[in-house]
Formats: C-alpha cells, sequence, structure tokens
C-alpha cells in the first residue's frame, strides 16, 4: 500500500534534559492511502503531540517525516505550506472563525492556499452539501450546533484536498448523537474519498469500522 | 477571500470605529498646530513682503546697530542723519529713503483696550498703502476701502506740524469709516479699510502718517524705528546693506528685506513655536502607539483565530497583512475624518488657522507610516502564535 505520511524514529521532548516530557517517543510508523486509522490511548499518552508531529504543526526533537515521498526538511521548509496543501486539520473544540459563515469558513482554507475566490466558493459549496449542510452555508458558527459546526470543520479540512486529514477528539465536545452522526460522516467521507482520516478519539463505535487502530501508552505505539 | 479582513472588523466594530475616532482627533489636532504656524508664518512676513512687493527693486531696513532690526530688537532711528545715504550708488533715486515706524500699540477699539501694531509712514513713500492699492489688484495693499489719510505738510520732521488724526485700520477689527480708535489718548478716525492685514496672532496693522504715529507713540520727537533704503534698479540689496553698513556715518544695522523676513519668522515663529512643534511630534507618536496598542490588544484577543488560522496552513505573511490591512483601514479612515474635522475647526478657530492640502497630505503619509510601524510591529508578534493553540481547550 502507498504511504502518504511516514515517522521514522520521530521523538517530541517538552523542556529541557532532566524534566523534559518525552511526549512523543520513538515513533516509526505510516498512514496509508485512503484509509481510517484510529488513535486511541489515555490522557497524556501523546496522541495530540504525535497528530501534531504528523500534520507539520510541530518541530519534531528528533527523528524524521516523509510526506507524499519526500522528507520534510525541517531547517528549511515552510511548514504552514505543507499544512495548507498536504493535510487537514479537525479539532477538538471546533475552531470555526466567529465572524465568517460555514461556506466563509470552508472558503477561507482555500483562500490561505491562493485558490481563487469563484472556484473555492463552487468548492466550499460542495463540501458542504457532502457534510450535509447544504442549507447551512450562510449561518455563522453562534448559529449553529455543535454537530454542525464539526461538520463545518470537516469540510474546511477537506477544502484543499488534502492526502490525510487529522481530527483530534472530534467529538468530546459533543453529545452522543451528534458524537454519532459525526463518526458516520467520517466513515462515509473515508469511503467516498481517497483521503486518509487519522482521528483521535475514545469513542468506542469508530472502533469496529477503523482499518487500523493504533493505541498510544507514554508517547509510544503498543 | 478578499474581504475577510473587512468581515473582522465589522465583527469588532465598535473597537474600530474609536479607534479610527481617536486617529482623527489627533490627526485634527497635528493639523491644526501645524495650521496655527501656518498662519503665524503667513501673517508674520505678510508686511514685510508686502513692503518688498512694492519697492519692486528690493529693500535695505535700516535700524540701530546690534538692534537686530526693529522686528527683533529696540530700535530708534534720527531719519535726518541718514539723509546722507540719498547719495549712495545703488540707492534709488525716486523714493531713496522712507523712514517708518512699526510699534506695537494697545489702543481702544470699540471700547475695547487692543493689541495693535501700529505702522507710520509717508504716504507717497514706502511702508503702507498708496493710491495705487485703491484701484490696483495686483498692488500689494489691495483693496484699500475708504481713502488714505491726509499727510503732515512738511516733508521733514518740525513739531507743530501734525495732520488730521486719521488711520486705516483693517476690516477685521469691526470698525466702521468715521468711528474713532483711541490711540495714546487721541482719538484717530477711522477713514479706509485695509483687508487681511495682520501681524502675528491676528494682530491688526494700524496705517497711518508719520507724524501721527511720532506724535502717539513716541511723544511726538524726530525718531523713527526703521528707515528704508529702496534698492536702484540692478542692484543687489545685500551688497547694499554691506556697503551701508561701512559708509555709514551713523553706526546702523541694515538688512535686506528676506533677511528681515528670517528674522520675524525666527523671533515670532519658529522659537516661540519650538514646543508646538515638539508636542506636534509627540502627538505623532502617540497616534502610532493607539493604532500599535489596539491592533496589539485585538490580536491578544484573536490569538486563538489567528492560531487556527495558521494551523490549517496561514503563513506568516497571510496573518500579518490580514492585520495590516485593517490598521490601514482604520488609519485612512482616521486620518480623512481628521482632515475633516481640522478643516470643520479650522473655519471657527479664534486665530487664523492655515490647513492646506499640501500639509494635510504630509500629516497623512507620515501618519500612515508611523501606524502602519506600529501596526507592524504588533501583526508580528500576532503572527507568531504558536498553532497548538488549536488544540487546547478554552
Ligand atoms: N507544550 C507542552 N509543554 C509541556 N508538556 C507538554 C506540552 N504539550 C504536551 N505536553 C505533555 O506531553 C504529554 C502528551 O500530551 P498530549 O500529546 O497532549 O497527550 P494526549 O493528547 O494523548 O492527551 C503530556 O504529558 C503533556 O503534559
Ligand atoms: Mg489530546
Amino acid at each position: 500500500m502507498n504511504s502518504l505520511i511516514e515517522s521514522i524514529n520521530i521523538t517530541k521532548k517538552f523542556g529541557e534534559s532532566e524534566s523534559a516530557v518525552v511526549a512523543v517517543d520513538n515513533v516509526n510508523m505510516s498512514i496509508y492511502e485512503g484509509e481510517l486509522l484510529v488513535i486511541m490511548g489515555e490522557s497524556g499518552s501523546g496522541k495530540t503531540t504525535l497528530t501534531s508531529l504528523l500534520g507539520c504543526i510541530l518541530r519534531p526533537t528528533s527523528g524524521s517525516l516523509i510526506i507524499d515521498g519526500t522528507e520534510v526538511d525541517y531547517d528549511s521548509e515552510d511548514l504552514s505550506m505543507i499544512r495548507r496543501e498536504k493535510v487537514g486539520f479537525v479539532f477538538q473544540l471546533f475552531n470555526l472563525i466567529p465572524y465568517l459563515t460555514a461556506l466563509e469558513n470552508v472558503i477561507i482554507a482555500m483562500d490561505i492556499a491562493g485558490i481563487k475566490e469563484h472556484e473555492a466558493e463552487e468548492r466550499a459549496k460542495e463540501l458542504l452539501t457532502q457534510v450535509g449542510l447544504p442549507d447551512r452555508m450562510d449561518h455563522r458558527p453562534s448559529q449553529l450546533s455543535g454537530g454542525e459546526q464539526q461538520r463545518v470543520s470537516f469540510a474546511r479540512a477537506l477544502a484543499n484536498n488534502p492526502l490525510v486529514v487529522f481530527a483530534d477528539e472530534p467529538t468530546a465536545n459533543l453529545d452522543s448523537r451528534n458524537s454519532a452522526s459525526i463518526m458516520q460522516l467520517i466513515e462515509k467521507l473515508c469511503n467516498e474519498r481517497r483521503t486518509a482520516f487519522a482521528v483521535v478519539t475514545h469513542d468506542e463505535r469508530l472502533r469496529t469500522d477503523a482499518d487500523r487502530i493504533l493505541e498510544m501508552q507514554d508517547g509510544r505505539i503498543l | 477571500m478578499k474581504y475577510v479582513f473587512l468581515k473582522d472588523m465589522a465583527y469588532r466594530r465598535a473597537r474600530i470605529v474609536l479607534t479610527i475616532i481617536s486617529v482623527a482627533c489627533l490627526v485634527a489636532l497635528i493639523l491644526l498646530m501645524g495650521g496655527i504656524m501656518k498662519g503665524l508664518r503667513m501673517q508674520a512676513r505678510d508686511y514685510v513682503e508686502s513692503v518688498e512687493q512694492q519697492a519692486e527693486t528690493g529693500t535695505v531696513w535700516l535700524s540701530t546697530e546690534r538692534s537686530g532690526s526693529t522686528f527683533a530688537g529696540f530700535s530708534l532711528l534720527n531719519s535726518e542723519h541718514l539723509e546722507i545715504l540719498r547719495s549712495l550708488e545703488g540707492v534709488d533715486k525716486d523714493i531713496p529713503l522712507s523712514p517708518i515706524i512699526f510699534a506695537q500699540a494697545r489702543p481702544v477699539i470699540n471700547g475695547k483696550e487692543t493689541k495693535a501694531v501700529v505702522v507710520g509712514y509717508q504716504k507717497g513713500k514706502l511702508g503702507g498703502p498708496s493710491e495705487k492699492d485703491k484701484t490696483d489688484p495686483n498692488a500689494p495693499f489691495y483693496p484699500i476701502i475708504g481713502r488714505l489719510f491726509q499727510s503732515s505738510q512738511y516733508e521733514d520732521y518740525r513739531p507743530m506740524d501734525i495732520p488730521p488724526g486719521e488711520v486705516i485700520v483693517d476690516e477685521l477689527t469691526g470698525l466702521e469709516i468715521g468711528q474713532n480708535v483711541e490711540l495714546a489718548g487721541k482719538p484717530l478716525r477711522v477713514v479706509g479699510k485695509t483687508r487681511g492685514k495682520f501681524f502675528v496672532f491676528d494682530t491688526p496693522l494700524l496705517f497711518m502718517d508719520i507724524r501721527t504715529a511720532q506724535e502717539t507713540v513716541l511723544s511726538n520727537v524726530i525718531y523713527v524705528n526703521t528707515v528704508l533704503v529702496k534698492v536702484a534698479e540692478g542692484y543687489n540689496p545685500l551688497q547694499l546693506a554691506n556697503e551701508i553698513k561701512e559708509r555709514s556715518t551713523v553706526r546702523v544695522d541694515a538688512h535686506t528685506g528676506n533677511q528681515i523676513v528670517e528674522i520675524i519668522l525666527a523671533n515670532y515663529v519658529d522659537e516661540p513655536m519650538k514646543g508646538v512643534q515638539a508636542l506636534r511630534i509627540m502627538l505623532w507618536i502617540a497616534t502610532g502607539l493607539i493604532v500599535a496598542m489596539i491592533t496589539y490588544v485585538t490580536t491578544r484577543e484573536k490569538i486563538r483565530e489567528i492560531g487556527v488560522l495558521k494551523a490549517i496552513g496561514a503563513s506568516d505573511k497571510y496573518v500579518v497583512s490580514l492585520i495590516l490591512k485593517q490598521v490601514v483601514i482604520m488609519t485612512l479612515a482616521g486620518i480623512i475624518l481628521g482632515i475633516i474635522l481640522a478643516y470643520l475647526a479650522a473655519g471657527v478657530f479664534p486665530i487664523m488657522v492655515v490647513v492646506s492640502t499640501s500639509e494635510s497630505l504630509l500629516v497623512a503619509v507620515i501618519t500612515m507610516a508611523v501606524c502602519l510601524y506600529g501596526g507592524y510591529i504588533a501583526a508580528k508578534r500576532a503572527a507568531s502564535v504558536d498553532p497548538m493553540i488549536a488544540f487546547r481547550g478554552r
């Protein structure tokens, strides 16, 4: 299978020598095309840190990362470019921009990547329809329920056709009904696209549908 | 999306509007201070330049030696002692010497003691309105409403030769022709009016015969404050001034018209207004600080939004430009509003304020530069937000 993102001995320490916390400890792993990868583990086991390392939000203390066949050059590369072109993120707290409508929240991800307004709007409409919000496009985040906001987040994460969408506990702030529908959405999107989904969750329901499950403990993958 | 920054601003409009108003007030103050100084400069140079224009070929102003001219120090000259200069080469033959009194005074105008400058001169010579100014729009003291005062009988000084007490005042004094001005206890009848003839701080000029001026402000003595030498055509005023200083039997200071203008500007505008200049620069700094601080505080509040934008791939440049666009809009709106305010305020200001287009432009450019600099620093700091904030709880 085709590996989209591969980490080699990737390690992240916070703090200096003695008191340093090793949040991610020598992790070797890959994410493959089209898969639904579920990352589980206790709180503090390093899931968020690993996700942000793989998504190039964090720089590792040591180790390397290969994205789409090329090694990330942490010294000279602009990591923001990788973030806007190769990966997408969904956060626990949705993190939509409050002054933009659902549609604009999706468009802005493409605006950042320099895509023309007209084209971006078309694609944003398609994506919002795909996540089940065809009639909520002009609503502000404050006018949307948590579940709806998280759907907008998924549309935003998919805006630039990323290789992988990372979702860090996307249902942790939702009630069980909304959680279930977001989980269904993830499965649906994963089936419909070649994009891989790496989802950090405690939700047992996703376990059954996952292509692969990684269990983390103390910064390592078991 | 072209207008993300506008949507953000609309979302936080109360703060934006307040910032714009603050910038506008500061810009208006900066402009008004500049306008006051410009008004002062115009009024400071107006009299001497009008006389220069009247002389056409250049002037040399004589004053008591080391007085620094009658506009800067105290100068009294006996004009008869200077008669000898008539024959000097480079001195005009038609109007060689014009005695002038230029003295601050406190006449009673409309029943109120008011500051004014008494200008005494001889009607046919240089120093004040002539017949020409009544009809020629290009004449320096045009227009004269009414008539000129009657002159004394003799050209030379004779104690008993005092003309009827008559004066030409500026129309802004509110005096009508036929009314009286009281100067040193003597009533002077207003016979004519000038338009826009002032010395600094809207001090009106009172034009009168040299003998009337001598009688009222100098206790009827032979002295005058300055003697004006008209330079003959083709001669250099500076050379003539130097020559007079060397050759005159009575020791005198001699300045060209340009030098006198410089002296007046330094004495009445530049030196006293140093504090105002410094204040202006401080206001500029304050404007920049306000914009920088508000931008910074606002971005502190937006730290999560900025972190999220960065997490989803926005470059630092994108974030900086987003913030800077807002700074530009706020500053620009503030500047425009400030300029409008300044023009409105200038019209109702108690002293002459000259807000010019070029000055407004200069203020706009400097204010924009200062605010952009402050905004840029704030934006740079905002853009350095750690995108990991997007993963954290509130
Ligand atoms: N910025 C940081 N500074 C110091 N320690 C951190 C930081 N971020 C995470 N950690 C520590 O790293 C470990 C892993 O954290 P995290 O990746 O957030 O775990 P999880 O997402 O699995 O709960 C925890 O012990 C956490 O306290
Ligand atoms: Mg976490």
